[in-house]
């Protein structure tokens, strides 16, 4: 990230009534055709993403829900996995969430060209099941705790994100290090100083104190994360841990249904590959006297590993939705450090970066080979 | 008069004893059960060829981390097994195993199945932070007495039917007082009773008492009413499907472990349902606002319309939804309604064809009305 200027924005009104406005001037100006962000669902028992360009329903947008009920890489997907469309569309969603829309973008999962990413510095999401049980009492308890940079009720892999103000997308909204009612508006693209330009917004002022709050931040969620994978590492390290550690692991799949980066129609784990004449289950079994039926629990986690851990942008969903609250997200988050680390490769901090395994080169990591002579 | 077998132990160590002597005895290669996998204690279906592996069996116990139905399906998916096995599996998931037989997912040649009376599980929540193990002293005492225990599956509260069709052999077990002492296993086909044509036992004539049977299944019916009832009182057309299913995340899990939803890639996943670009911007002009990703309702009154015909209430689908929905209710009332018009019990009888499959031109006049 190498942004020394920005806007600072004043909001008077308060910083989320202040973002809507400067929304609603855009859909009024023809810079956008429509968002999509969060919103209350009818129940008001949790929020989903709407597309819309209806400024009267601005007033209801949720930026900064309280959990992630939908990883917001998905709804772009779902939008653009067919091509650009004729809609030019602001997606305002999480920096973790920009950052899985743009490894979709990589993985030719999305066409970006009309959508303008919009991040925001985000204080984490609270698990989904902690949320539903008392929605009500959930939202003020993250308000309090959003505002006070306070991690502690939020998703485990949350308490040790060390990019939650990273800038990758189009356009970010800073609110750390600021002075009372105000913003910084931070243009990360061509397209972004653009749309900022036509908004007549001046990129002129010195975010210093925004850079400095957010390296401090980062560096101690670093540290915490640091800690949290070697404690985990202990935990789950070796064969036999891991075995244990998918014990119970229900083969639902939802991990894999949720997880943004997780794109294939149909799983390989789910396919034909898969599926065994009752001969080959039986000698199977009779090697080892008993195997778990279905067989291969964990070989699914670790192919999944291997298929995304490059692209793993970390955003917890896998383990808000597992039913039996394995560690899914702080397994691949772990896992996914140290295979990003390996090739010096961020998921999702740059569209223009290619993803490692279609940026091959023969010459590299010979070491790997040695350790395994 | 049925075939029973008498065995002086607790119920699960009596049949762990059957299991053991049609292993060793080379009666059948192996056994599918519920089984302790590792020293967590993590209970998962498995296979067991070793009859030493049997010390694990933990055939009734009140989990079903996977509906068996769903397991024995892609066990003989690619044809029968050529050697004989025996299954012990519960009896909603027997009568999905034979919805998914009608549907050429599965078969029954040279698989013997034993089952049970059904008391219910627990929540598959229950057994990741010990809750389960805790309850298991108070699950089997009200067991005996025929009752409902507290904490179960809600399909489980208010499942009526908890007597296995179609099981080669049945375990005696609701209402069963000395369920820890003895254990009644009953023969109920010429298959199941040739299998242990050599066996020496106590045998009796003997058959399950229906009466004590019927009493369980009033207290079922009542959880049932009011199960439904409070349903109804949220389930209230198009604004109620909307408030009970705004909260879907759409991770589809319900369909992933339905052992009805076989197909390999859902629709509702297919290219063909997704938004193009162009729906999107119809809808657009059409609505002015869409959800994204679309068609959150529209996936589970598809599933409904597909499934309900079959649908056991085995529970499966509200276990492993994230957001709590009530989705087995939902589906018990709908599946029961469903059936009932075309008075088919699913799983019942493996050579009653399914309704869809036999469409006669005369029916529903009065629906076309």
């Amino acid at each position: 990230m190498n942004k020394s200027k920005g806007a600072i924005i004043t909001a008077k009104p308060g910083v989320k009534k202040t973002i809507i406005e400067l929304l609603e001037k855009t859909l009024d100006n023809g810079i956008f055709d429509a968002v999509v962000l969060p919103m209350k669902v009818p129940a008001g028992d949790s929020f989903s993403y709407v597309l819309f360009k209806d400024k009267s329903l601005l007033k209801d947008a949720f930026i900064l829900p309280p959990i992630m009920s939908v990883q917001g890489a998905k709804a772009v997907t779902s939008i653009t996995r067919f091509g650009k469309g004729n809609l030019k569309i602001a997606a305002i969603m999480r920096p973790c969430e920009t950052r899985a829309a743009i490894e979709l973008s990589k993985l030719g999962q999305t066409n970006l060209e009309n959508m303008t990413l919009i991040s925001i510095d985000c204080p984490g999401v609270l698990p989904t099941s902690d949320f539903l049980r008392d929605h009500e009492k959930s939202m003020k308890l993250f308000e309090d705790a959003a505002k006070n940079l306070d991690d502690k009720i939020m998703r485990p892999v949350c308490q040790i994100c060390d990019k939650s103000s990273m800038v990758s997308g189009d356009i970010h909204i800073g609110t750390l290090g600021v002075k009372k009612d105000t913003f910084f508006i931070i243009s990360n693209s061509q397209k972004g100083d653009d749309i900022v330009d036509k908004l007549g917004i001046d990129l002129k002022d010195n975010i210093d104190s925004w850079q400095s709050k957010v390296k401090n931040i980062s560096e101690e969620k670093k540290k915490k994360r640091k800690k949290a994978h070697k404690d985990l590492k202990l935990e789950i390290g070796g064969l036999d841990n891991l075995l244990e550690t998918f014990g119970q692991c229900i083969n639902c799949h939802n991990c894999m249904r949720v997880c943004p980066v997780c794109y294939c129609r149909l799983c390989y784990f789910d396919s034909d590959k898969v599926k065994h004449p009752a001969e080959d289950y039986l000698s199977r079994t009779e090697i080892k006297g008993s195997i778990r039926f279905l067989p291969d629990t964990t070989l699914f986690q670790m192919g999944r590993m291997m298929h995304m851990s490059l692209s793993c942008v970390s955003c917890g969903s896998c383990e808000d939705a597992c039913p039996v609250s394995i560690p899914v997200a702080q397994i691949f988050s772990m896992i996914a450090d140290e295979t990003q680390g390996l090739f010096d490769y961020v998921s999702g901090r740059r569209l223009d970066e290619p993803i490692p395994l279609v940026a091959y080169k023969e010459e590299e990591l010979h070491e790997m080979e040695d350790a395994n002579d | 008069m049925t075939k029973a077998l008498k065995i002086n132990k607790n119920t699960e160590q009596g049949v762990i004893e059957l299991l053991k002597y049609l292993l060793e005895n080379n009666k059948v290669k192996g056994v599918f059960t519920l089984k302790k996998i590792n020293k967590n204690g993590d209970i998962a279906y498995s296979i067991i060829t070793d009859p030493n592996e049997l010390k694990d069996a933990v055939p009734f116990y009140p989990l079903m981390p996977a509906n068996a139905g769903k397991l024995l399906s892609r066990f003989t998916l690619k044809g029968s097994t050529k050697k004989p096995v025996i299954a012990v599996i519960k009896p909603c998931e027997l009568r999905s195993f034979v919805e998914l037989i009608k549907r050429e997912q599965g078969s029954l040649e040279n698989l013997f199945i034993i089952s049970s009376t059904c008391g219910g599980v627990y929540p598959v929540k229950m057994s990741v932070n010990g809750a389960l193990e805790k309850n298991l002293s108070e699950y089997w005492d009200t067991l005996k007495k025929g009752g409902i225990s507290s904490d179960l599956r809600s399909a489980c509260k208010g499942c009526e039917e908890f007597i296995p069709y179609n099981a080669d052999m049945t375990v005696d077990l609701i209402g069963k007082n000395d369920v820890d002492k003895q254990c009644i296993i009953f023969f109920n086909t010429k298959k199941g009773v040739e299998l242990i044509k050599d066996m020496k036992g106590e045998f009796l004539e003997k058959e399950l008492d229906n009466k004590k049977l019927d009493k369980v299944r009033e207290k079922r019916h009542i959880e049932k009413k009011n199960l439904f009832n409070e349903l109804e009182t949220k389930m209230n057309g198009m604004d109620g499907l909307i408030e009970i299913f705004g909260k879907c995340i759409g991770c589809h899990g319900c369909s992933k472990v339905c052992p009805i939803c076989y197909c390999k890639l859902c629709g509702f996943e297919s290219s063909d349902f997704e938004y193009k670009p162009s729906n999107y911007e119809t809808d657009f002009r059409k609505r002015g606002g869409i959800r994204v990703p679309p068609r959150t309702l529209f996936y589970h009154l598809g599933r409904l319309d597909h499934i309900s015909i079959s649908c056991v209430a085995c529970g499966s689908c509200e276990d492993v939804c994230p957001v709590d929905i009530p989705i087995s209710v939902i589906f018990k009332k709908i599946g029961e309604s469903v059936q009932k018009l075309f008075d088919y019990i699913p799983g019942k009888n493996i050579e009653e064809d399914i309704p869809l499959i036999t469409f006669k031109e005369e029916e529903f006049a009065e629906v076309e009305q």
